[in-house]
């Protein structure tokens, strides 16, 4: 039941995380600048767990989109265990703090990991209150603009449909 | 400290006199019989290579390949390269001798070898790999720095894009590494000096970043008492075998502590600096640490302050208040930097070593993407990188 929840909890937030990032792309020069400089076809995966949900991104003619399945992905992170990802996506541990404790292993290149972690440190800053950013980040990015307006802009874009898989 | 923490080292060492001519006798008893011998011109030029085949070959143990082409700043293709030589030559096993270059270099031929591939772009990440071919795997260091012998990480080259990439698994590890003080005995001052200072970054960074531990702390913190007590030494008289040697395991130590921990933003800069300005990575190390330790102050005022007895000895730190230690810890490695530069002329700027202010946004663009960054204590975006250049130019 627990697994169940945690699953269910994970899939939730990495829906959030996608559309905040599509969002992002547009309310915050940071991250839009970060995207931009992807390189076409640029993709990652994120694995959670043994039979758990996964993330599948992939930046294509100035879009980020949302992939059900990513035959090769550029870059993919597996999340070693669901208990990790659960802590790490529900705002009891950052990335940095992922990556200090093992939580997560790595395909491709490093640099493309470190371009991830940025914008998920802004999507974190936004998404998340200051009490838990200043125990989950090493810094706190300023927000460009508040976060209600990101959580609104979300809202719409999850009851427009704007979020959906390919 | 964090919640959870990992340590690992396999490495068996054979530290000190006689080292290398139980080599033979090793490799045997990791199936190694037709081993290839990878080095420099440098060191083949000099007889450190020589001195190392003989003492294999008169315990019955002949190299069945010898490659001694591996230039300064390795890259991925030479790594391939040797890896496709190997398969040719029926070689079964490897001993590396060198610095950082020549044992990343063979690492990354290790890792090529032992997954059965032909290209280790495609098999570049982070704690990605299975345990597959075993390929046996010896290293004999001729520099007191790098600590490469014991650390779970090859950083090589991309000529692509000149950046250095870092391939991290345990499975990069030797089984076996050699700690012979004849290995370093003719090394000039100025490289004994500028290796000696990687050193130190190693163990300072890894002492003070966020996957610190407290067994990484303790070799970290015996590497630094070491280094404090023995490399102005080492560079004044390279023929003190006490002080030689005493660097030689005070490197592996600092190896074993960050190969366990990581390092920071001194490596992530540095690793930058080596790519597009090609400075050497020891002279970055040097040029950059007390830079980089007062760019991270705030965050790390404990941690530092911790150090201060190792670097200046416990009757100083102890007379030193409580609330000036942090910054007595960066003064003292700075101040070390500064000895050495009288020693031997090491360079403490970035104009030195020909680096121009407008390299900087490049090498920020490269470093904010170098994944030593992400366990540094303070994060740095590029302006903040441009900064800490501007101080250290």
């Amino acid at each position: 039941m627990k697994r169940l929840f945690q699953k269910f909890t994970i899939g939730v937030v990495l829906h959030v995380v996608y559309a905040a990032l599509v969002e992002l792309y547009r309310l915050d020069s940071r991250a839009r600048k970060e995207m931009d400089a992807l390189p076409e076809g640029m993709s990652y995966s994120i694995t959670t767990g043994h039979k758990a949900p996964v993330l599948n991104v992939q930046w294509q003619q100035g879009k980020l989109s949302s992939l059900v399945q990513l035959a090769e992905p550029v870059c993919s992170l597996r999340i070693k265990s669901l208990a990790h990802s659960f802590r790490l996506f529900t705002g009891q541990m950052g990335l940095a703090q992922a990556y200090a404790c093992h939580a997560f292993s790595m395909r491709g290149e490093i640099a493309d990991v470190m371009k991830l972690a940025r914008l998920v440190n802004l999507v974190e800053g936004y998404l998340f209150p200051p009490v838990i950013t200043r125990r989950i980040l090493v810094e706190i990015p300023p927000l460009q603009v508040s976060s209600l307006r990101v959580y609104a802009a979300i809202l719409c874009g999850f009851l427009s449909g704007r979020y959906k898989s390919l | 400290m964090n919640a959870y923490f990992e340590f690992h080292n396999s490495v068996k060492l054979l530290c000190g006199e006689l080292s290398l001519e139980r080599i033979a006798i090793e490799l045997e008893h990791l199936g190694g019989r037709a081993p290839m011998l990878l080095s420099d011109a440098v060191l083949e030029k000099i007889g450190t290579l020589g001195i190392v085949r003989q003492a294999m070959e008169a315990e019955g143990c002949r190299a069945a390949c010898t490659y001694t082409d591996i230039p300064v700043d390795s890259s991925l293709r030479v790594v391939n390269e040797i890896a496709a030589l190997y398969r040719r030559s029926g070689c079964d096993s490897i001993v590396a001798v060198g610095g950082g270059s020549v044992i990343d270099t063979a690492k990354g031929v290790r890792l090529v070898l032992s997954q059965d591939t032909d290209d280790i772009l495609a098999i570049g990440g982070v704690e990605n790999l299975s345990w597959n071919r075993h390929v046996p795997f010896v290293v004999v260091p001729t520099t007191a720095g790098t600590g490469s012998e014991c650390t779970g990480v090859a950083v090589i080259r991309n000529e692509a894009n000149g950046v250095k990439m870092e391939f991290l698994s345990h499975y990069v590890q030797p089984e076996v590494a050699v700690i012979d003080p004849r290995m370093t005995a003719g090394l000039p001052p100025k490289a004994t000096a500028g290796t000696g200072m990687d050193a130190l970054c190693h163990a300072v960074e890894a002492c003070t970043c966020l996957q610190a531990n407290p067994l990484s702390q303790a070799y970290g913190t015996a590497a630094i008492r070491m280094i404090a007590e023995h490399l102005e030494l080492a560079t004044k008289d390279g023929s003190n075998r006490d002080a030689r040697f005493a660097m030689a395991l005070a490197s592996t130590m600092a190896g074993i502590a960050f190969s366990n921990s990581m390092v920071g933003a001194v490596h992530a800069i540095g690793h930058a600096l080596g790519g597009v300005c090609k400075v050497p990575h020891a002279v970055a190390m040097t040029i950059l640490l007390p830079h980089v330790m007062r760019f991270n102050l705030e965050k790390c005022r404990d941690s530092y302050a911790a150090l201060l007895p190792y670097l200046v000895g416990m009757e100083q730190a102890m007379v030193t208040p409580a609330e000036q230690r942090a910054q007595a810890s960066i003064d003292a490695v700075a101040a070390l930097a500064r000895r050495l530069k009288s020693i031997c002329g090491l360079p403490l700027t970035l104009q030195e070593v020909g680096v121009s202010r407008e390299d900087f946004e490049h090498v920020a663009q490269v470093a904010v993407n170098d994944g030593a960054l992400i366990v540094n204590p303070r994060a740095a975006d590029e302006q903040q990188i441009i900064g800490i250049l501007n101080a250290a130019f």
